[in-house]
Order: C-alpha cells, then structure tokens, then sequence
C-alpha cells in the first residue's frame, strides 16, 4: 500500500482505521473535544477577528520559571 | 467552499488525525479537569496498538483525581526550575530555549496565517501549540484547510523532527503514570503521520 506513488482517498482513509484511528474512539474524542473547547495552546479564533492561539497557564509558568 | 463551515469539506480520516492532534494538545496543555476525565472515560480503543494505548489511558481516566494529575503534570512539565521534561523543540533540537528551530517556526506560522493571540509571550514551539496548529491546519482554522505537501512540510520541519523523541521520553518518564499512556498514543501516532504524509507523496 505505501509503494503507491498516489494514495486513493480511500487507501488513506483504511490506512487510518487500520492504524486506530477508528469511529468508536475518534467519534467520542469529537464529542469531548466540541463540549470543552481547547482552554489550552492554540486557536486564538475567529471569534476575535484573529488567527491565533494562547497558552496555558501551565506553560506560562514554565517559560517565566525557566527564564530566570 | 463555505469559509464559516470548514469542517463539512474536510474528509473524515482528516477529522481523524485533527481529533488526534486535538486530544494530544488538550491532554499536553494543562492537566484535565474531571468533565474531560469524563470523556476520556467514554473513549474505546480497537485491537491496534494505537486502541490498545487509548485504552490504556481510559483505565487511567478512570481512577485518577484531578488534583493527583495536576501535580503529575506539574512535576513532567513545570517544576521548579523545570519540570523531567521540557516539551519545546527548540530545547530538543538544540538543548535550549528560543533557539533557530522557533525562528523557523515563528517564519513558517506567519506564512501559514498563524500567530500568537494578543497578550501571550510563551513561545509557540511547545507540543500543545504544535498539535494544536496541525488541528487547526487540518481543519481550516486559520483560513480554508491547508494542503496535505503543506502540512507534511510543516509536521517534517516542526513536528516530527523531534516529538516522536518527546512522546518516547514521556512515556519513560519517572513521574508519568496517567501520562504514560498519552506519550503512548504520541508515539504511535508521530508513527502514523509519518507514513501516511509518505503514502501521500
């Protein structure tokens, strides 16, 4: 399958069903992931006119932490 | 080609790997609270090993206390000083802080459209961010979904130059235990992208 020079849609999507990324896992992590948005790294949004993303404050204390 | 709805354009093994990335950078950026225990609790694994390590890590959803898992998180990735680890690329790439590899990034976030939001000043090359920007290149948060040569150019560059070390290193670590199973499904995952971006080529 990985010999072909141009994955069909469909040979891409089996590979991932086949490596674990299937419904039954993903469908749930959909749902967790679209009822807590990220309070974490990315996505500044749209919503804010921006395209951005923020930081934990985990992170914040890690970088002002390994600063000094 | 509906700029407000992204996601219905979007193939469904993309939505897979975005909601892999999405998880990742959710379990990376803070310690869970106990809604999102709860949904990791509802997550099923298949027979692969990639199911096997998302089983793994609901055994571990399930017993573990929110307070118990931000110490965890705590000592793997803040510390004092800092933590066992230190989850930036710049630090793997180079052995520190700030170094060319966030350069790069921070050239290649800009010509993707993606930047920092207005007040933060951490620097962008931490896992969490880095999941979250393929997420978000996958799914078209930060304008029309990227090309695939685009995002494996990102993901060589950025990614898998060093995270596939880092998920390794978090599954050994001394202090993971509910993170064992995350640097897990890390690795494994790394494993998947690469190959895939290469079916791909």
């Amino acid at each position: 399958m990985s010999e072909r020079k141009k994955a069909e849609p469909m040979g891409r999507r089996d590979f991932f069903r086949k490596a674990g990324l299937g419904a039954g896992a993903a469908g749930a992590v959909a749902v967790a992931l679209s009822k807590t948005p990220a309070k974490a790294a990315v996505a500044g949004g749209k919503a804010a006119g921006g395209k951005g993303y923020r930081e934990t404050r985990h992170v914040k204390k890690y970088y002002e932490l390994a600063r000094f | 080609m509906t700029k407000s709805d992204p996601r219905g354009e979007v193939p469904e093994e993309d939505q897979l790997r975005a909601q892999c990335y999405w998880l990742l950078a959710r379990l990376l950026a803070c310690a869970p609270d106990r809604d999102f225990l709860d949904h990791i609790a509802r997550l099923e694994g298949d027979e692969t090993d990639l199911g096997r390590a998302i089983d793994a890590l609901v055994a571990a959803a399930r017993g573990a206390a929110p307070s118990a898992l931000e110490e965890e998180y705590f000592n793997l990735f803040v510390g004092v000083g800092h933590g066992e680890l230190v989850p930036y690329a710049s630090y793997y790439l180079t052995g520190f802080l700030h170094e060319k590899p966030l350069a790069n990034l921070r050239l290649d976030m800009s010509r993707l459209g993606i930047s920092r939001a207005v007040g933060v000043v951490e620097p962008e090359d931490n896992i969490a961010s880095l999941c979250e920007m393929m997420a978000g290149m996958i799914m078209g948060e930060f304008g029309e979904p990227v090309d695939l040569p685009v995002q494996r150019a990102f993901f060589d560059r950025h990614v898998g130059s060093w995270a596939p070390r880092f998920f390794e290193d978090l599954e050994a670590a001394r202090n993971a235990a509910f993170y064992m199973p995350v640097g897990t499904i890390g690795r494994l995952f790394m494993a998947v992208e690469s190959e895939a971006f290469k079916m791909a080529a």
